[in-house]
């Protein structure tokens, strides 16, 4: 005859448990215990500042992959590689006209997994680029930008001319003749407005042809101006999104 | 309207705003974390793939003494360069982009309705406002480019000159008019047709039509402190770089909304922003598609790639 034994005390499976996500340690890192019950499932959402970027609990229709394909995400995700792997080419590489294309030489052939960082960053931007445009027709596709949703929109583009400007910025710096002469054919197109044109293209390249003072204006708008304004409309997308009310989704 | 009939609450945003449907929700921790970590390590390790396979372009160190022909903007800016060579270089480098990111800016601002949110083109004739746009940006963009390329002048003359060698039959292999009899070549009395430019260059124009002195009084330059110019309107270059292409970028996509408004495809406003939407990206995507891969040295119409030349 079969009985139930009930365990004496506790598993090892339970003490173990407790041992992992019951301390101290662990309580003072994520106050909530670990993320298997619903409560702290929400818990773990709702008190991580990073995670706190999603509400706690999400339409269903909104996690299917076929509704975003993930574009914005995928964007996010890129910036966020990017100044990664732009920290870290950063170590190496001097904005300078004398030093700046040995330096890129330097990275590709001499510094251990400097050519992976490299074509990372260089397939990451080209990719941004199009994940953006790419996240901006679904938006425009699934009607998302319709009231509430009209101002994030708006910060939609702002972001979208930012992160052609990042590229851009970032073309001239390996300083090649392809980083040369596109910036040279960019910043001409600048100087063709009427009249603050030259005024303009003169600022922005810092002189009558793309030179030094090009590459410093540039390789600084490109690592610090460019991406803290970025992150500031990032900032105002993303809690628009929240304040809006989540995703679009049928009336 | 039944809305008009309810109690309307104090802004467009609040009656906006969807209900919250609780029984339908999901977690985000698992269900949306999860998902976002795993595409992130997806992506990752297809990028970390990609950054192994190919490596980033590097051509030699930048010289500014040596202009490489082509010389070629990043590609997401080709399109702009593309407009470079069949307008004015305000317009097609800071004019149009400017009014384009605008007039993006405000789609929201003109189709204010929020009907059929949130779901991939559900409202009636989305689908085909869609096709019809970019089909309609993508066949009128390479037929003009084809216009100011001559496309239609080398058609013609391969048209009416059987034989063996009719391609391009003008010409030598160098590219030098060859003095044949027999050639039919196009009409002389078209040959304002033979291009955008043509119709500057192949016009008998008065000369005075040519500078048409404005003075200093116009653009008054002299306000915003810079020295005061004189304006000379070049008016057959005028016609040729500005108002035929305004009159395109602009015509062009009213003619095709007022079409589509007259048979019926477009009759709200988003069926209109979604005609207008659809042909922009393929507008976009053509001219970008041209600029990078069909323009080769000098910027000529020819397949082009760069990873060949270097």
């Amino acid at each position: 005859m079969a009985t139930t034994e009930q365990p004496q005390g506790r598993s090892l499976g339970d003490r173990l448990y407790d041992g992992a996500f019951k301390n101290r340690l662990w309580k003072s890192i994520f106050r909530s215990g670990y993320p298997n019950t619903p409560r702290n499932q929400m818990l773990a959402v709702a008190t991580n500042v990073f995670l706190h970027l999603h509400p706690t609990r999400i339409h269903r229709t909104h996690v299917k992959i076929t509704h975003t394909f993930c574009l914005g995400g995928l964007s996010f995700f890129l910036f966020l590689g990017l100044t990664i792997t732009g920290v870290l080419l950063m170590f190496y590489y001097v904005p300078s006209v004398e030093r700046a294309y040995g330096d890129i030489l330097a990275l590709d052939t001499d510094v251990r997994f400097g050519k992976l960082m490299r074509n990372l960053h260089r397939w990451m931007a080209h990719g941004m680029v199009l994940t953006v445009l790419m996240h901006m027709m679904r938006v425009f596709y699934t009607g998302a930008y319709k009231p509430p949703r009209e101002f994030n929109w708006v910060v939609g583009v702002v972001l979208l001319v930012l992160t052609l400007l990042l590229s851009f910025t970032g073309y001239l710096l390996p300083w090649d003749q392809l980083a040369l002469w596109a910036i040279t054919v960019g910043t001409n197109m600048v100087g063709s407005a009427p009249l603050l044109g030259e005024p303009n293209r003169f600022v922005l390249v810092g002189g009558f042809q793309v030179g030094q003072a090009a590459l410093i204006r540039f390789y600084t708008l490109h690592v610090i101006g460019l991406p803290l304004l970025a992150a500031i409309f990032m900032t105002v997308h993303f809690w628009r999104i929240r304040r809006d009310g989540g995703l679009a989704r049928p009336l | 309207m039944a809305v008009a009939e309810q109690a309307q609450p104090a802004s467009r945003a609040v009656r906006a705003r969807q209900r919250r449907v609780r029984e339908e929700e999901l977690l985000v921790w698992p269900d949306l974390v999860f998902v976002e970590f795993i595409s992130a390590v997806l992506f990752l390790g297809l990028l970390a793939i990609l950054s192994v396979l190919v490596d980033a372009i590097l051509l030699d160190q930048a010289n500014p003494a040596v202009t490489p022909n082509p010389s070629k903007a990043p590609w997401y800016f080709l399109n702009l360069q593309e407009l470079l060579l069949h307008m004015h270089p305000a317009l097609a480098g800071v004019i149009v982009p400017t009014v384009a990111l605008i007039a993006l800016g405000a789609i929201p601002y003109f189709d204010t309705s929020n009907d059929y949110q949130g779901e991939w083109l559900t409202s009636p004739r989305a689908w085909p406002n869609l096709v019809v746009g970019a089909v309609v940006g993508t066949v009128g963009t390479t037929l003009l480019i084809f216009y100011d390329a001559s496309f239609h002048v080398r058609f013609y003359e391969w048209i009416v000159n059987p034989g063996e060698d009719r391609f391009l039959p003008g010409l030598s292999e160098d590219g030098q008019p060859i003095d044949n009899p027999d050639f039919n070549a196009w009409p002389e009395s078209l040959n304002w047709l033979k291009s955008l430019r043509s119709l500057q260059t192949e016009v008998n124009w008065p000369t005075e039509l040519e500078a048409i002195p404005l003075g200093s009084k116009v653009l008054r330059t002299d306000l915003l402190g810079l020295p005061a110019i004189d304006l000379d309107v070049n008016f057959p270059a005028m016609v040729v770089e500005q108002i035929i292409p305004v009159g395109a970028m602009v015509g062009l996509p009213l003619l095709l909304s007022a079409a589509a408004w007259k048979v019926g495809l477009a009759q709200t406003r988003r069926d209109h922003m979604i005609l207008q939407f659809s042909g922009f990206i393929a507008v976009y995507v053509i001219l970008t598609i041209i600029g990078t891969f069909f323009r080769g040295e000098g910027l000529e119409l020819v397949p082009y790639t760069i990873f060949a030349h270097h």
